[in-house]
């Protein structure tokens, strides 16, 4: 059943009452748009190592890269859950020893998510480093009509968080929220494991 | 005079040793653990921010404590006005608090942003103040009356990472997270020149003595020279490979004092300082930097030992 058909058969039931200037499509519009609706990404902030002009590469690990494989993916979307079709993701990370690369641009790139609003990317699991607690990866997301969100990705698997992010985010000062650290599902074969992450980035309009 | 020869021989050599050319200023004694102090620049003053966040302003060099603001109030950005008449605090609510050294002035606060202010700038008349809070474009503050935002500078995205404003006041360089340096008329507020050459973020940002020049320094780990008229970099530093620069001083004759952290924060911050006519430069003490500061046209430079800080003057 449509959520249209169930609003009709409430009203026709007299289980729901309409006000004059509503219908029952509108309503059902209305309610599907409140669905869709997102929280916008919480920010985190940009750090030192951003580069500019970061090559467009879906790949951003080499076969010989040490470090547990990962997948990032996710979509763009606006708060009104719309994709977001001309968004420009930057992310940057460090390599698995927590070096980031300032001469070069290894583990860094700009992603066009494109019509569909999504973005895929090969990277490795980001080391740890002595000024700062956690694992992440930054993202910089912008696009027209939109204010740039700048973000940082965690993992629930972090051993800093010991088993419990819920209760132990905050050991990291800069993770202001929860929601950015991220489940990780380990994919495996028989060649190797991988790491899944999926982050979605929601952005707010101007 | 065989010592002298050799004395002769060995500067001819190596050029001057860094410990023939600074002198003692005073030594302190902290008052709490601290990554970095930053001295007045009248040299009366040392501020020093703590690990824990509380603030702690002692004289020099007597080292009495005259100021402390605790460590619930998050301070967490500091600057002096040129005269040292005036502290400007930064807190991670976002608060600002302006502060007069000598207690002839009631304290002023206002809360400038939602976010943490990570930089504090003052005009050279200390009639305006610039505050950068984090990720969030600049503000540009009048300090005349109640504080009243003069401007707003916007940039692609993210903040302001440092900020320069010259020697007549009349020019404001900005260098943001964007890695965009851009140039305003302090007059109209309008951005009157851009520089887009630089991949990575700058955080250090001075103008020269004579105001015609602007020293940058960031994460590429070397100074560039811009020429304050066009914008464009007229001279480019070698590297120190590994590091980049966080703060950038100049002082004397076409001298220029630089801190380097190491880029994984695995080494200890190290300090050279540079002659720009000849691009040659010199480490200037063995022991990690915490601070530097032009004090009455001089360098001065602190290292710690344990609880002990020195500040030293390079000559």
């Amino acid at each position: 059943m449509t959520r249209r058909e169930l609003l009709e058969r409430c009203a026709f039931s007299g289980a729901l009452m309409l006000a004059t200037s509503l219908t029952v499509p509108a309503l059902a519009a209305e309610w599907d748009e409140s669905e869709r609706k997102r929280k916008p990404t919480p920010y985190c902030e940009l750090g030192p190592f951003y580069k500019r002009e970061a090559p467009r590469t879906s790949t951003m690990r080499a076969p010989s890269d040490a470090g547990m494989p990962l997948a990032l993916s996710g979509a763009v979307y606006n708060t009104r859950g719309e994709i977001v079709p001309d968004a420009k993701v930057e992310i940057w990370q460090t390599d698995n020893d927590g070096h980031y690369d300032i001469e070069g641009y290894r583990y860094r790139t700009l992603l066009t998510p494109g019509p569909k609003g999504s973005y895929a990317v090969e990277s490795v699991m980001p080391g740890h480093y002595p000024s700062r607690v956690c694992q992440h990866v930054h993202y910089l997301t912008t696009a027209s009509g939109h204010r740039p969100l700048i973000t940082q990705l965690y993992f629930a698997t972090d051993p800093v968080f010991e088993g419990d992010p819920d209760k132990n985010y905050t050991r990291d000062p800069l993770i202001a929220s929860r929601e950015l650290v991220r489940p990780v599902m380990i994919k495996a074969d028989a060649k190797q494991s991988i790491a899944v992450v999926t982050f979605d980035l929601v952005m707010e309009t101007l | 005079m065989m010592r002298k020869l050799i004395w002769f021989a060995f500067v001819l050599l190596f050029g001057w040793p860094v410990g023939a050319a600074t002198t003692h200023v005073a030594n302190l004694s902290l008052p709490c653990d601290s990554y970095y102090q930053v001295p007045s620049p009248d040299g009366i003053q040392l501020a020093v921010p703590c690990k824990d966040h509380s603030l702690h302003v002692v004289s020099v060099p007597e080292g009495k404590e005259l100021l402390v603001i605790p460590s619930e109030r998050r301070a967490n950005s500091i600057a002096y006005s040129r005269d040292g008449q005036w502290m400007a605090v930064g807190f991670h609510d976002g608060s600002v608090e302006l502060v007069s050294t000598g207690g002839l002035a009631p304290s002023r606060r206002w809360q400038a942003s939602e976010r943490r202010i990570d930089g504090l700038y003052f005009f050279p008349d200390s009639k305006m103040l610039v505050v950068a809070p984090a990720d969030s474009a600049g503000q540009v503050w009048d300090l005349a009356e109640l504080p009243k935002l003069r401007a707003t500078l916007q940039f692609d995205f993210g903040g302001i990472n440092a900020c320069a404003v010259s020697p007549d006041g009349k020019l404001l360089v900005v260098a943001g997270d964007d890695t965009v340096l851009r140039w305003y008329n302090t007059a109209t507020w309008q951005k009157t020149l851009e520089n887009r050459e630089f991949l990575l973020e700058t955080f250090a940002l001075t103008f020269t003595a004579s105001g015609k020049e602007v020293l940058a320094g960031g994460a590429d780990a070397r100074i560039t020279v811009l020429d304050a008229a066009t914008a464009k970099s007229v001279l480019q530093l070698p590297p120190e490979t590994g590091t980049y620069i966080v703060a950038l001083d100049v002082f004397g004759e076409q001298q220029a004092a630089a801190i380097y952290l190491d880029d994984a924060g695995e080494k200890p911050p190290q300090q050279q300082i540079w002659h720009l006519g000849n691009a040659k430069s010199i480490s200037l003490a063995d022991a990690p930097p915490t601070c530097e500061a032009v004090v009455g046209g001089k360098l001065w430079f602190c290292t710690t030992e344990g609880k002990m800080l020195h500040i030293s003057e390079y000559q």
